[in-house]
C-alpha cells in the first residue's frame, strides 16, 4: 500500500510537472522508466502521457490517475481509499475536486486537455486492478469481471472483426494509351484482322483481340481506348498487343501514358436487401427510382465510388481508378446492407 | 350522391370520344402500380379502371394544350419544352420532373460505363448524349425565366415533401413483408408507363392529332401519367383516412395521413361500399379526391390556375 501511494505521488507529480512543461525535479526511478524519454519529448506531452499510462498500468499494478466513474460501485469502492489519497494529490495540481467516490477530475481533464480519446484511456482502464502490484498476473483475469460492455467507443465505427468474407470480382477495366503517332485508319481497317471502321458513323477503328478478350477504339490522333479486360495487368497487356498490331502495319507506334480510367467490380452479398429502408436512411447518398432502374444508386463519398445495389443482393461497384477503392467501398457498404437484410 | 362529383369527369370522358371497347387497357398494370404506391395487396379492378380513365382523360387534355403551345411557336412536333412550359406554374411538380430527367441522364451515364457494349454503342451513335435532358431543360427555362425563380430551382436542394412521404410509406409497407411478398412488391414498383412505351403510345392514341409528341416528350408524358397515378393514391389515402370517424380526438385532422394509417390500419373499415377488401382503395375514394382537388375554394381561386378553364384540374401539373 505504501508503495502504491509512493508511486502514485510520483506519478501525479510528474503529471503536474508535465502540465507546466518544465523538467521534473524527480529522481529517475527505474520502475517508471521512460523518464529520459519524457525529458526529450517534453514538447510532445500527449505522446508521453500515453506512454505514461502504459508504463503506469504495467508497473504500479494498474493504478493510474484517471476517471473511474464508469466502473460499477463495487470496484470504485475498492479505490475509494485511493481516491482519498488522490484527492490530496489533486489539490497540488490545481484542479476542481469533486466528491471522492464519484470521479477523479484532473486526470480526465488532462485527458481532455491533451486530446486523448476515451477509447485509449478506456484501454488502460481495462487493466486497472485496485490494490495489486502484480499487474502481469492479474491482467488476464480482471477484464472478465470488469464491465467491458460499458466501455463504449467514441466514434461510431463498424467493428473491424466483422469484415465480410466476400471479395468483389473485377468485371471490366477501361484504360487509355497513347501510340504517339498519327494513324491512317483506313489502312489499318483494310489490313488488320478483326477491325471495323465506318467513318460515317464514328471516327475510330474498332479492333478486337481474343486473348485477353478486349475491344479497342483507335483514333487517328494515335490515342486508344481499351475496354473489356478483367484485371489491370490484362488491360495493359491487351493495350500493348494493340500497339504491336499497329506497329506491324508500319506505323511508328509507341506505348505511352497507359492509364486506367475506370474499374468495375461486382459481388453478391447473398441475402435480399430492403432498398426502401436504405434509400430513406441514406437519402443524401442514394437514389432509387424503380420505375427507371431496378437498382439503388449509392454515391459513396469516401472512396468516391458509385454502387448499384439490387434487391437480390447483387452489388456492382464502378468509378474506381484502383482496385483498393473497390474493396474499401465494399467493406464500407457491407455492414450497412446487413442492417437492411430482408429476412 | 357521387354522381355530381363524377359529372365533370364523365362529361370530359364522353367528350374525348373514347369507344367503349378499348383495345389497349392498362388496368392490370395499374393494379400492380396501385399496390406499389401504397394501396393494399390486391387493389380493386374497379379502382384501376377508374384511375385509368382519369389518367387517360387528363393526358389527352394535356396533349391538346401542349399542341396549342407548340403551334404558338410554330414547331412541327410537341417537344419537352412545351410540356415544361405548361408546368411552369407549379414549382414543386416542375422540380420533381427536372429531378426525374436528371436522374435518367445520370443513370444512363453510369450504366454505360459498366457494360462495354453500351459504351461502344454510345460512342457509335455519335452524339454526345450525356446530360442531354438536363441541357434541354436548362436552356428552355433560361429562355422563359423572367424573374429568376425557375433557374433558382436548379440549385435548390429542398426536400420534396411529397416524395419523402411516399418513401416513408413504402418503407413502412415493406418492413412487415416477408421476402416473397417483398419480391412481388419490387416487381410492381418497377412497372411504369415508360417500360411499355409502344402500348402507352397506342393507349394515348395521338393519331387524330396534327402535332405529335417526339420521343423525349413521350418519356415525359409517361412520367406525368405515373405521377398522376401516384397523386391519386396519395389523395385517396388521405380521403380514406378522413372517412374513418375517430371519436374524441379533436386534432385528428392535423395528424399526417400516413401516420394515422399506420396506427389504425387494423381498424379502418370501408366507410363506403360493402366490399370485402377493407384495405383497398375504393372508387368512391378516388372520386372524392378528384372532387376535392378540383374544388375552387377561396376568393382568388378563379385566377389560380389557367388550366381550369378546360374544366379539369390537372393532377400532374
Amino acid at each position: 500500500m505504501e508503495r502504491e501511494e509512493r508511486y502514485l505521488e510520483l506519478y501525479l507529480d510528474r503529471c503536474s510537472a508535465q502540465d507546466d512543461l518544465a523538467p521534473p525535479g524527480l529522481p529517475p526511478l527505474s520502475p517508471v522508466a521512460p523518464y529520459d524519454v519524457y525529458v526529450c519529448n517534453s514538447s510532445n506531452p500527449e505522446a508521453v502521457f500515453n506512454s505514461h499510462l502504459e508504463e503506469v498500468k504495467e508497473i504500479t499494478g494498474g493504478f493510474s490517475a484517471v476517471d473511474l466513474s464508469f466502473l460499477p460501485d463495487e470496484l470504485t469502492q475498492e479505490n475509494k481509499d485511493q481516491t482519498v489519497v488522490r484527492s490530496k494529490g489533486e489539490d497540488e495540481e490545481n484542479c476542481k475536486t469533486q466528491s471522492p467516490p464519484s470521479k477523479l477530475p484532473l486526470p480526465s481533464q488532462q485527458d481532455a486537455g491533451l486530446g486523448l480519446t476515451s477509447s485509449s484511456s478506456s484501454d488502460s482502464h481495462s487493466h486497472l486492478q485496485p490494490g495489486d502490484a502484480n499487474s502481469g498476473q492479474h491482467t488476464p483475469e480482471k477484464p472478465d469481471s470488469l464491465p467491458l460492455a460499458s466501455i463504449a467507443p467514441m466514434t461510431p465505427m463498424t467493428p473491424v472483426s466483422e469484415g465480410s468474407e466476400i471479395v468483389p470480382q473485377l468485371q471490366n477495366i477501361v484504360s487509355t494509351a497513347n501510340l504517339a503517332c498519327k494513324l491512317d485508319l483506313k489502312k489499318i481497317a483494310l489490313h488488320a484482322k478483326n477491325a471495323e471502321y465506318n467513318p460515317k458513323r464514328f471516327a475510330a477503328v474498332i479492333m478486337r483481340i481474343r486473348e485477353p478478350r478486349t475491344t479497342a477504339l483507335i483514333f487517328s490522333s494515335g490515342k486508344m481506348v481499351c475496354t473489356g479486360a478483367k484485371s489491370e495487368e490484362q488491360s495493359r497487356l491487351a493495350a500493348r498487343k494493340y500497339a504491336r498490331v499497329v506497329q506491324k502495319l508500319g506505323f511508328p507506334a509507341r506505348f505511352l501514358d497507359f492509364k486506367i480510367q475506370n474499374m468495375v467490380g461486382s459481388c453478391d452479398v447473398r441475402f435480399p436487401i430492403r432498398l426502401e429502408g436504405l434509400v430513406l436512411t441514406h437519402q443524401q447518398f442514394s437514389s432509387y427510382e424503380p420505375e427507371l432502374f431496378p437498382g439503388l444508386i449509392y454515391r459513396m463519398v469516401k472512396p468516391r465510388i458509385v454502387l448499384l445495389i439490387f434487391v437480390s443482393g447483387k452489388v456492382v461497384l464502378t468509378g474506381a481508378k484502383d482496385r483498393s477503392e473497390i474493396y474499401e467501398a465494399f467493406e464500407n457498404i457491407y455492414p450497412i446492407l446487413k442492417g437492411f437484410k430482408k429476412a | 350522391m357521387n354522381n355530381t362529383a363524377a359529372s365533370p369527369m364523365s362529361t370530359a370522358t364522353s367528350s374525348s370520344g373514347r369507344s367503349t371497347g378499348k383495345s389497349t387497357s392498362f388496368a392490370s398494370e395499374l393494379q400492380s402500380m396501385l399496390f406499389s404506391l401504397g394501396d393494399s395487396r390486391r387493389p380493386l379492378h374497379e379502382t384501376a379502371v377508374l384511375v385509368e380513365d382519369v389518367v387517360h382523360t387528363q393526358l389527352i387534355n394535356l396533349l391538346h394544350q401542349a399542341a396549342e403551345v407548340s403551334q404558338l411557336r410554330g414547331a412541327r412536333v410537341i417537344s419537352p419544352e412545351d410540356l415544361l412550359f405548361l408546368m411552369r406554374k407549379d414549382k414543386k411538380k416542375l422540380r420533381r420532373l427536372l429531378k426525374y430527367m436528371f436522374f435518367r441522364d445520370y443513370k444512363s451515364k453510369i450504366v454505360k460505363g459498366i457494360d462495354e457494349d453500351d459504351l461502344l454503342e454510345d460512342k457509335l451513335s455519335g452524339s454526345n448524349n450525356a446530360n442531354k435532358r438536363q441541357k434541354i431543360a436548362q436552356d428552355f427555362l433560361n429562355s422563359i425565366d423572367q424573374t429568376g425563380e425557375l433557374l433558382a430551382m436548379f440549385e435548390d436542394d429542398e426536400i420534396d415533401e411529397v416524395k419523402q412521404e411516399r418513401m416513408e410509406r413504402a418503407e413502412r409497407q415493406t418492413r412487415i413483408m416477408d421476402s416473397a411478398q417483398y419480391a412481388e412488391f419490387c416487381e410492381s414498383r418497377q412497372l411504369s408507363f415508360s417500360k411499355k412505351a409502344s402500348k402507352f403510345r397506342d393507349w394515348l392514341d395521338c393519331s387524330s392529332m396534327e402535332i405529335k409528341p417526339d420521343v423525349m416528350a413521350m418519356e415525359i408524358l409517361a412520367y406525368l401519367a405515373y405521377e398522376t397515378v401516384a397523386q391519386l393514391v396519395d389523395l385517396a389515402l388521405l380521403v380514406r383516412q378522413d372517412m374513418v370517424t375517430k371519436a374524441g380526438d379533436p386534432f385528428s385532422h392535423a395528424i399526417s395521413a400516413t401516420f394515422i394509417q399506420y396506427h389504425s390500419s387494423a381498424e379502418s373499415t370501408a366507410a363506403c361500399g360493402v366490399e370485402a377488401h377493407s384495405d383497398a382503395i375504393q372508387p368512391c375514394h378516388i372520386r372524392e379526391a378528384i372532387r376535392r382537388y378540383g374544388h375552387k375554394i377561396g376568393p382568388l381561386s378563379p385566377f389560380t390556375s389557367a388550366y381550369r378553364r378546360a374544366g379539369m384540374a390537372f393532377l400532374a401539373c
